[in-house]
């Protein structure tokens, strides 16, 4: 199974890139053999349409990307369903191109769309500063989103 | 270099209309206003006019993003501008490939504004609501515009005509705050810019009032023309139908907008074809700590104006943003509220189609917001009051 691996984010908002800091993390940690074979990372800011595309092709696709939901603490990870309109600003889209309108839209012009698409987010403590650091909290969220994106990858 | 910047521009132009047009506003005419909001989106479009139109629209939305990925590195959030120039230009083969997009971007503009034709200004029941008065402002208009009084995204004098398309003011960027001032009410953070030497008389259109509107058919109001021939003759068209200039209907801003895309498209190919956009010369270095700047360019939906004040050492210490959207609010404002008023009928069911009627008066300038402001929720939470002679409400109805 061909796994595309996506961070999403900005990496001057601070916590807002926190899914393309995932993705780095997982670049160093997945070995090379395993990546040429299995997997790919792609970072993106990108979001609606451009997403659509970015998926296409993949057997699966994992999707790591800040969160600000009402109810969580900072740094929590949450597996969100792709069918979950709560999701991330980039998936629930500003332009109501969100991630359930993109997959089928994919698919309805024949693109491949992936079987299995896993959205973990990381609930952001400030999403909105310009910074390239994250915040202890959204750090320690971004490592537990590693360990649990390696668990999928390598358990399957 | 200044070449190579417009083009990049155009290109953000091109997508940016695209998708504004085909995801945002299309679904209300190629699918309905009153259609069930579940095929009122981009999937109904691609219902409507097939997977060969819908993959048409995606591929050049995609082709322009990837214009701009070619030129500055990324399609979103580019990193290449630098005080002076910018940080890498593109190769002569790049550049010719970029003249062959544009040429593609000239054709899909020209059809998208035949499929206006044909889904909108053919189907009666469309034209009719086009030009009704539900969606009509008399305001000032203001636009950029070259020498030549004809539309530019990219750099101009800034042109306010009044409700008979007569010039009143002209300003040059670091004149804004001459013409420009921004009214705070206490119950949103966000300002309603107006004209300065018209002065603020509330949220009334007319010209005692200074709200002006700054989206796409405004720039067309403002302008005398379009620098380029195949937009020019779609511009001739469009105030023929709407009945001269300025165009007061506002839904027809959609329609401006596909003359806009038409001549982003054909700027695109003009710049491409100049073998100069292929330069070396980079950058301008500055010869001197800036104490103050002012940079103006339209964006897609109106005109963009960034103002900043720094200290010795070139960091910033003041700095006032006036974004397209904003210069809109005073308009976004009244048009909901006209909508509302001539849609909501005594005795009529108030439901989805007539909510989303009243929704489409903002779609007209941005999709909403939270769209304009990138936060969440990134949908328009909507109610709509109905009131007696009292003041007092009589009905409610709400969305989100």
């Amino acid at each position: 199974m061909r796994t595309r691996i996506i961070g999403l984010g900005n990496t001057i908002l601070r916590d807002d890139g926190v899914g393309i800091h995932a993705v780095r993390e997982l670049r160093a940690r997945i070995p090379k053999p395993r990546l040429e074979g299995e997997a790919e990372i792609i970072e993106s800011e990108v979001a609606g349409f451009a997403l659509m595309e970015l998926m296409s092709g993949a057997d699966r696709v994992i999707l790591v990307d800040a969160i600000q939901f009402h109810d969580l603490q900072p740094g929590t990870v949450v597996q969100i369903d792709p069918g979950d309109l709560r999701t991330s600003l980039r998936l629930r889209s500003v332009h109501e191109i969100d991630l359930p309108t993109v997959l089928a839209l994919g698919r309805r012009l024949g693109l491949t769309m992936p079987d299995e698409i896993l959205v973990f987010g990381i609930q952001a403590e400030d999403a909105l500063s310009f910074g390239e650091t994250l915040t202890p909290p959204a750090a320690r969220g971004m490592a537990e989103a590693v360990e649990l994106v390696l668990h999928r990858i390598f358990e399957t | 270099m200044k070449k190579l910047r417009e083009l990049f521009y155009c290109a953000h132009f091109i997508h940016s209309h695209i998708a504004h047009f085909y995801a945002l506003a299309a679904p209300d005419f190629v699918v309905g206003p009153d259609a069930d909001p579940a095929k009122r989106n981009i999937l109904g479009i691609v219902e409507k006019v097939g997977v060969p139109v819908a993959s048409e629209v995606l591929k050049h939305r995609a082709i322009a993003q990837d214009i701009q990925i070619m030129i500055s590195g990324r399609s979103t959030h580019p990193v290449w501008t630098l005080p002076g120039g910018v940080s890498k230009g593109i190769t002569e083969d790049q550049r010719k490939e970029i003249v062959e997009k544009a040429k593609s971007c000239v054709e899909f503009a020209r059809f998208s504004l035949k499929l206006f034709e044909d889904v909108v200004l053919k189907n009666q029941a469309y034209l009719d609501l086009v030009l009704s008065d539900t969606y009509e402002m008399d305001t000032y208009y203001l636009g950029t515009v070259d020498e030549n009084n004809r539309v530019n995204f990219y750099h101009g004098d800034h042109r306010v005509v009044d409700q008979k398309g007569r010039e009143v003011f002209r300003y040059k960027d670091h004149q804004y705050l001459e013409y420009i001032a921004e009214h705070v009410e206490t119950y949103s953070y966000l300002k309603f810019p107006f004209l300065k030497k018209i002065g603020w008389k509330g949220l009334v259109d007319g010209p005692e009032s200074g709200v002006y509107q700054a989206a796409p058919l405004a720039r067309l109001n403002a302008a005398d023309g379009m620098a380029t021939p195949l937009a020019q003759a779609e511009y001739e068209k469009m105030y023929e139908t709407l009945g001269g200039k300025p165009a007061k209907k506002t839904l027809a801003t959609h329609w401006a907008r596909l003359v806009e895309l038409l001549y982003a498209a054909e700027r695109m190919q003009e710049l491409a074809e100049d073998p100069e956009v292929a330069t070396t010369h980079l950058r301008n270095l500055p010869t001197a700590v800036p104490e103050e700047g002012v940079g103006i360019v339209e964006a897609p939906r109106g005109i963009l104006t960034h103002h900043y004040r720094t200290d010795k050492n070139g960091l910033v210490t003041e700095a006032n943003l006036i974004v397209g959207t904003t210069n809109n609010h005073a308009p976004i404002s009244m048009a909901i509220k006209r909508a509302a008023q001539r849609i909501i009928q005594p005795g009529k069911e108030i439901g989805q189609g007539m909510l989303n009627m009243v929704e489409m008066a903002f779609r007209i300038y941005d999709p909403c917001f939270s769209c304009a402001t990138h936060s969440l929720p990134g949908e328009m939470p909507l109610v709509v009051e109905v009131k007696n002679s009292d003041g007092e409400v009589i009905r409610r109805e709400s969305r989100a």
